[in-house]
């Protein structure tokens, strides 16, 4: 292909990695609905498996996308479909960086993404749930919510590369 | 990132060059099956399988660096066959006319055991 | 999960947005195979779908948005009654121009013509439907559709 290589195979080589080279993103729309986590989980690992990640990190992420994702879907967006959940993947020469946005009809609250649920509590409760932001701060090196940029909640998770 | 995913590496089973293809067989795959090919031909090889494994990806631009292996084994009167291809990838290169060119065995055994017959033949 | 009255088509797309770049590619055949794995097409079907997309996705990466550095493709893929459709977009930096003959094995091993430029040709005998035309909003739309066979298995 007369396409020029030297600059593709530069910008697709992880060793370099100046500072110059600018964040890749992929951007996944999805439908609210149970099931479609499994899309964005393929998609992450495609992508982290091809930045180098080992099989166990991207089990890790797997498994913290997948909560976000069925968070947002049950929760943020309160299981219509016709809204979307927004996942963003930052590809960085060093990290990758996730972002799942819903479109907010409830809100979470500081309580709920701070709570460290306890086994033996959650034995005698009748909700057997909340283990989902707990899973994703253990499995992931930065964790951060706020609000999306459309108004809705946003988790942004980032996995270290490390080499 | 997202670079290239091929190990190619080089061996010889009795009395076969075997070139071991792991993993994706695209446009970055080049100038590791070329330089790969040049060596055992340079070696004198006369049977070359090109044994894949682990290709869950092979595109056009990977099957074109192929074809440009076709055209060297055909100028210089060698032997090549392909092992380990999933059925997709049989069925791909059917598609394209490589099977013509080329004998299709389901593993390596197998094509080391097939190139055997032939040169007894 | 497919959709069953036509109202709830629209509910059933998922939307991504790669960047122009060549291994990219990689991740939205990922992404669609786990799409398609979910509306259970088979193995065998979900392969060809991920061979073709794999050859659009290069198509637009490197034609239709003439390898320009910084230039994205969008993918949608809709899930209806009878079929998905994978829409592939670019930029249309270069416009389609049509089918051209695509030269045989014959001629390609005689040195006649390029080895490359199969994508199209595997395309056509992968899928059930491929079609190119222009987007409203400027670039070429390749779309591309897999039937939804009802076999025995599934009457």
């Amino acid at each position: 292909m007369p396409v020029a290589h030297g600059q593709v195979n530069k910008s697709m080589t992880l060793s370099n990695s100046d500072a110059e080279t600018p964040d890749r993103i992929v951007e996944l729309r999805l439908p609210s609905r149970l099931g479609y986590e499994k899309v964005a989980m393929d998609a992450a690992a495609s992508l982290a498996r091809r930045m180098g990640f080992n099989g166990d990190r991207v089990e890790a992420l797997r498994t913290a996308l997948a909560e976000a994702v069925t968070n947002a879907i049950e929760h943020g967006n309160e299981r219509d479909s016709a809204m979307k959940v927004l996942v963003v993947l930052i590809v960085r020469p060093d990290e990758l960086v996730v972002s799942v946005a819903d479109q907010g009809l409830k809100p979470l609250d500081h309580d709920q993404t701070t709570h460290i649920p306890n086994i033996e509590e959650t034995l005698h409760k009748s909700d057997k749930g909340g283990w989902g932001i707990w899973l994703i701060r253990e499995l992931m090196d930065e964790v951060e919510f706020s609000t999306a940029p459309s108004g809705g909640n946003q988790v942004r998770m980032v996995i270290h590369l490390e080499q | 990132m997202l670079e290239d995913e091929l190990n190619v590496s080089i061996r010889d089973r009795d009395g076969v060059a075997i070139i071991d293809l792991v993993g994706d067989v695209t446009t970055f795959a080049e100038e590791k099956i070329n330089s790969a090919y040049a060596q055992v031909n340079e070696k004198g090889a006369r049977a070359i399988l090109l044994n894949f494994r682990q290709n869950d990806y092979i595109n056009s631009a990977g099957i074109a660096i192929l074809i440009g292996i076709v055209t060297e084994v055909n100028r210089n009167n060698q032997k090549l066959a392909v092992s380990g291809l999933s059925q997709h990838f049989q069925k791909i290169f059917r598609m394209v006319g490589l099977a013509q060119y080329i004998d299709i065995y389901q593993d390596e055994e197998e094509a080391v055991k097939g190139f055997a017959a032939t040169a007894t033949q | 999960m497919c959709a069953v009255t036509e109202s709830s088509h629209k509910l059933s797309t998922i939307e991504l947005s790669v960047p122009s770049e060549l291994g990219y590619e990689k991740v939205v055949r990922d992404t669609i195979a786990a799409f398609a794995r979910r509306l259970g097409f088979d193995n065998e079907r979900i392969d060809d779908l991920k061979t073709a997309i794999g050859e659009a996705c290069i198509n637009a990466i490197e034609h239709g948005n003439g390898g320009v550095p910084d230039q994205r493709i969008s993918v949608s893929c809709i899930c209806e009654d009878e079929r998905l459709t994978v829409e592939v977009r670019d930029r249309g930096v270069k416009p389609y121009d049509g089918h051209a003959a695509v030269p045989s094995i014959e001629q390609k091993l005689q040195g006649i013509a390029p080895l490359r430029g199969m994508g199209l040709m595997l395309i056509a005998q992968l899928v059930d439907e491929a079609d190119f035309t222009n987007h409203p909003a400027g670039g070429n739309l390749f779309r591309l559709s897999l039937y939804r066979r009802r076999d025995a298995a599934h009457p």
